[in-house]
């Protein structure tokens, strides 16, 4: 019963860690103007996601170090030290893009203005990583995030056409809106399941909770069948999309429009779950790119990073940890338009891609730290091909935003 | 012992011997013995000899943020003799307490001057 317990918990996290406001703003926006046609991608992201956080939680389990950590022992202290600099930005600008989605899940609960929720969200995300307990703020958030499943559950409430969803699961086409615009979304939904700090923090979480090689059968179990979860959630919001914003020319342009859907199924009760969804997605992204910004640092530096010590035994952590939050709400504070601020996340995320990515697979075949754990042949075949994808994406993501004016 | 100092420890976590972390070895130490043979005699961690195996620019810039934090403007590293290793594997592990070390001077400062001074800075939270 404890063995199962501790299952559902991992998968939570997963779940929780899976979903964030990216995944709501590209999955609705895909829906909205491509209808399903971009499910595949969706499904390569999560098998991509599966493959290389199940390296990252390896290395953890075996070498009690997380990935950033060991980054600099392999691309030595420079190269590592631009990584940091580079994976930095794109983790605060992820963090602000959260913070934003607290805020627009807020508006949509009270009607009180996106700005004034910004700072209150980011003092909220503060004090939460200042006092609570890892795997409770891990879990409340995963737990509240599963209200998505109510995108699922209302597609039985609308007139879905079955057969034509399906259809158009797999048919790619451009519905009129231009190859440019299809491939610019099919990179933004790609970069929003793989988003960098899934890994950081997934790898980080493993050494904080201490995993020994006697975890990783459960490690590897929540991967598997956590981030599928989380893939499922995202389906069904491009499905809900499809089948109400694309045939009423409806555009996402906030969280009302990815809630839309939901308060046609179900009034008011559902846009009451909708939004408490949303806020559990966002808030718990939120909590976990601030961390993975500080524990980016502390790791490349050496520095004592964790909240298993007390803040004062890890101040410069804490003060990284502060600082990112600051320049989060910071972000938002220039007004800048939070969904936009999102695709403009979206694409610098899958620039930065490969220098996460790549490391991981690096250690993951060095047998000085995994001995005989490291990747077999066939996890390699399907990794390197992951990465070809990977490495494709983050070089097409800078011209495909400017050619297309960022998807129009 | 045979260790390739490049590969094995350059960049590599420093603990304690409760496995607390000191820092990263940012620069190793040689000297001679007195025959003249080289030997390994210390790990130095700390941001100025780590800002200069960066080098270029970026180096400085790293130097420079620390020099802001601290009274001690030459940035002395830590230095821990090697003979205070007791192993090396993912991590290099020392004999001693981290309390016995001196704390960096950029965590002193900011410890004092910021963290300290939030309620709740000496409870963890788990």
């Amino acid at each position: 019963m404890r063995k199962l317990l501790a299952a559902t918990l991992g998968i939570l996290s997963a779940v929780g860690g899976f979903v964030d406001i990216g995944d709501l703003v590209a999955a609705s926006q895909a829906g909205a103007r491509f209808g399903m046609a971009h499910s595949w991608v969706l499904l390569l992201g999560v098998v991509a996601i599966c493959a290389y956080a199940e390296m990252a939680g390896r290395i953890a389990a075996v070498t009690g170090r997380a990935v950033f950590d060991l980054i600099r022992e392999r691309l030595g202290a420079r190269v590592a030290l631009l990584n940091l600099l580079a994976s930095y930005v794109v983790t605060v600008v992820t963090l602000g893009a959260e913070l934003g989605g607290v805020a627009l899940a807020l508006r949509l609960a009270t009607g009180v203005p996106y700005l004034i929720w910004v700072p209150v969200a980011g003092v909220a995300v503060w004090l939460v990583l200042w006092r609570i307990r890892f795997p409770v703020m891990e879990r409340v958030f995963g737990l509240a995030g599963l209200a998505l499943v109510v995108f699922a559950v209302a597609l039985f409430w609308l007139p879905t056409d079955w057969a034509a969803l399906g259809r158009g699961a797999v048919t790619i086409e451009e519905a009129g809106h231009g190859w440019g615009a299809y491939w610019f979304v099919a990179v933004a939904l790609f970069a929003s399941t793989v988003s960098p700090y899934e890994v950081f923090f997934f790898s980080s979480g493993g050494v904080e909770e201490r995993w020994s090689a006697a975890d990783l059968a459960d490690a590897r179990f929540s991967v598997l069948v956590g981030f599928p979860i989380g893939g499922f959630l995202a389906l069904s919001l491009i499905a809900t999309a499809t089948v109400v914003l694309g045939p009423a020319g409806l555009t996402v342009s906030g969280l009302e429009e990815v809630a839309h859907p939901i308060v046609l199924a179900f009034g008011g009760l559902g846009l009451a779950i909708a939004a408490l969804a949303f806020f559990a997605v966002t808030f718990g992204a939120a909590l976990e790119t601030g961390l993975s910004a500080a524990y980016a640092a502390a790791q490349y530096f050496g520095w004592q990073w964790g909240k298993r010590v007390s803040p004062r035994e890890a101040a410069r952590f804490h003060t990284v940890l502060l600082v990112s939050m600051l320049l989060g709400v910071l972000l938002l504070l220039t007004t800048i338009d939070p969904v936009a601020l999102t695709e403009y996340m979206l694409i610098i995320s899958a620039v930065a891609l490969p220098l996460t990515y790549l490391p991981i697979l690096v250690v993951a075949n060095d047998r000085t730290y995994l001995g005989d754990r490291v990747n077999g042949r066939w996890l390699n075949t399907l990794a390197v091909a992951l990465l070809l994808i990977i490495m494709t994406a983050s070089v097409v993501a800078i011209p495909l935003a400017v050619g297309t004016r960022m998807g129009q | 012992m045979r260790i390739e100092v490049s590969r094995e420890l350059l960049d590599r976590q420093l603990l304690d011997v409760r496995g607390r972390l000191i820092g990263k070895v940012d620069d190793v130490e040689f000297a001679l013995d007195p025959e003249g043979t080289p030997y390994l005699s210390a790990l130095l961690t700390g941001p100025g000899v780590l800002g200069t195996r960066v080098g270029g620019r970026l180096g400085r810039m790293l130097a420079l943020a620390a020099e802001r934090f601290v009274t001690d403007r030459s940035l002395t590293p830590l230095r821990m003799p090697y003979p205070l290793v007791t192993r090396v594997d993912s991590a290099v592990w020392l004999r001693v307490r981290a309390e016995e070390l001196p704390t960096s001077a950029v965590e002193q400062w900011l410890r004092r001057h910021l963290i300290d001074r939030i309620p709740g800075a000496g409870r963890a939270s788990g």
